[in-house]
């Protein structure tokens, strides 16, 4: 189809609506640029790669960015070796890639509120100040710090009597 | 615990008693636990998973004088399979390499695994349609395990555990359904389907990813968060009756509609089982699962369906090598089954071993 303004070939197609009946407009691009219609910059992307970045995004879209990258301070796992594993790295995770976890907690169970078995005792929970501790004593262990080490096993010992 | 003792004997689940026992082979419930101080077991040190065996230990010689716990760290391949035959331990808890064990109550009612997946894995299981009885009893366990390890939980979330598929009550609830009927009139794909619909799981006797060894299949909740314990063990009470009634519709199809062929499939496979002289492990819990079926319609009266329970764990490879108390390869394995089903079934009116 020819362009209605000069004799190039048509590529934008228009309907409008003008007084109640519909007008049909046929114009090369440069003839609709002239006519003040705003084109796109590029057509839009409908190939397959963009329709699996769309897929990845919407399915993935936790392993890219700062979740991804997000690291318990108690353990050191990185959410994105969770999701590899499918095995979180202590019970803190539960509040650290709480943002993560929820939606696939969610997915799985259909619910995100315990209803069950409640511990008796008020000490259950989460010792993240033990678990830390346990964190910097893996860590003076992997340096070799031995004297470090010894200090910190005392204080975990020293819990364990107040407990 | 002496292991090479166990042979002479077999679990509680296994004697064929309780409601629908021709059926359910077992019900069983497992929770698990992990210590709110220590991170979960793949984050774990090596030196950690030490301590945390000695605490969780240090609390099951508390609770009870009847748990015999055994070190599995130091145990042969052998002795691990032997105790993944028996239902005592899973098979990644027998092929991890760190400090780790099971204690294991009187007749094998009861298993702790402890640093399995989770810290603490607790495991109850009685023969036949019994799970709020399993409940009871597992339930008052962990009360008593509670009393002295503090328990990783959350007041959102309940007890959390180291995959999130778990988290909340920890609970799997079970029922191991033989259901041969239904697999010869090509019945079971649907059950199947309709069960993954409502949210339940199927596996095979093993546990996940195994096949259906002998036409017994594990049916168990998948969600753990959003139901309470009691809400999880009325689901599957609900629908184990149903699969039941499926199973029970078949079987008297098959006998209405192919009696003949029938009473010829169940006599051929006790009579291939009393006189092989060599024998898979595959061949013998197909043929097994015929018998099983053959006893409870009425088409076999010489032998009873706890001999048949048990004789389905005893030609494992495991159990067989520590019967005849040698290691054997697997040719030699299926010369020793046959025999050793010979022996069992060759006198005429059969008891349990024990």
């Amino acid at each position: 189809m020819t362009c209605q303004r000069c004799s190039d070939e048509a590529s934008v197609h228009l309907t409008e609506t003008v007084d109640g009946r519909p007008t049909e407009l046929h114009l090369c691009v440069p003839c609709a640029r002239k006519a003040g219609i705003v084109l796109p910059e590029k057509p839009p992307a409908l190939g397959l790669d963009a329709v699996v970045q769309g897929l990845i995004v919407a399915h993935v879209g936790e392993l890219v960015g700062d979740l991804a990258e997000l690291a318990c301070p108690d353990c050191g796992i990185k959410f994105m070796e969770f999701r590899a594993q499918g095995r979180l790295g202590c019970p803190a995770d539960y509040d650290v890639f709480r943002r993560g976890l929820i939606p696939l907690i969610f997915r799985h169970h259909g619910a995100t509120r315990h209803v069950g078995k409640i511990p008796r005792r008020s000490r259950a929970g989460t010792d993240r100040a033990r678990l830390r501790l346990r964190a910097v004593l893996r860590d003076t262990i992997a340096l070799e710090d031995y004297e470090n080490a010894a200090r910190i096993r005392d204080q975990l010992r020293h819990k364990d009597a107040d407990r | 615990m002496n292991l090479d003792e166990l042979t002479q004997t077999s679990g509680e689940w296994l004697r064929g008693t309780g409601p629908e026992s021709d059926i359910v082979m077992c019900s069983r419930i497992r929770l698990a636990r992990n210590l709110n101080d220590f991170p979960f077991i793949n984050r774990a040190s090596r030196s950690e998973k030490g301590e945390i065996e000695t605490h969780i230990r240090t609390a099951i010689a508390a609770v009870s004088d009847n748990l015999a716990y055994l070190e599995l760290n130091q145990r042969s391949k052998l002795d691990l399979q032997f105790l993944v035959e028996r239902q005592l331990i899973s098979r990644e808890h027998a092929s991890a390499d760190y400090p780790r064990g099971v204690a294991i109550g009187p007749h094998e009612n009861v298993s702790i695994m402890v640093n399995e997946e989770d810290h603490v894995r607790i495991q109850a299981m009685h023969s036949g349609l019994s799970l709020h009885d399993v409940w009871e009893q597992i339930n008052a366990l962990d009360d008593q395990l509670e009393e002295r390890l503090s328990y990783a939980f959350s007041s959102q979330l309940g007890y959390l555990t180291a995959c999130p598929t778990n988290v909340g009550t920890g609970i799997r609830v079970g029922v191991m359904l033989h259901l041969p009927a239904l697999v010869q009139t090509k019945q079971i794909d649907k059950v199947f389907r309709a069960l993954q619909k409502i949210n339940l799981a199927v596996r095979g006797l093993y546990g996940e990813g195994t096949q259906a060894f002998g036409d017994f299949y594990q049916i168990s909740n998948q969600q753990t968060l959003g139901n309470s314990e009691l809400e999880l063990i009325r689901n599957l009470t609900e629908v184990v009756p149903q699969i039941i009634e499926y199973e029970r519709t078949a079987r008297q199809k098959l006998v209405s509609e192919r009696r003949q062929h029938l009473h010829d499939q169940v006599s051929r496979a006790y009579g291939v089982l009393k006189t092989a002289h060599t024998i898979s492990s595959e061949e013998t819990m197909h043929l097994l699962s015929s018998v099983r079926m053959g006893i409870n319609l009425g088409l076999i009266d010489d032998l009873e369906i706890p001999t048949v329970n048990e004789l389905f764990i005893h030609t494992q490879p495991a159990h067989l090598q520590k019967i005849q108390g040698t290691p054997l390869e697997v040719d030699e394995r299926n010369v020793a089954r046959a025999s050793y089903l010979r022996s069992r079934l060759s006198n005429g009116r059969h008891t349990e071993a024990n």
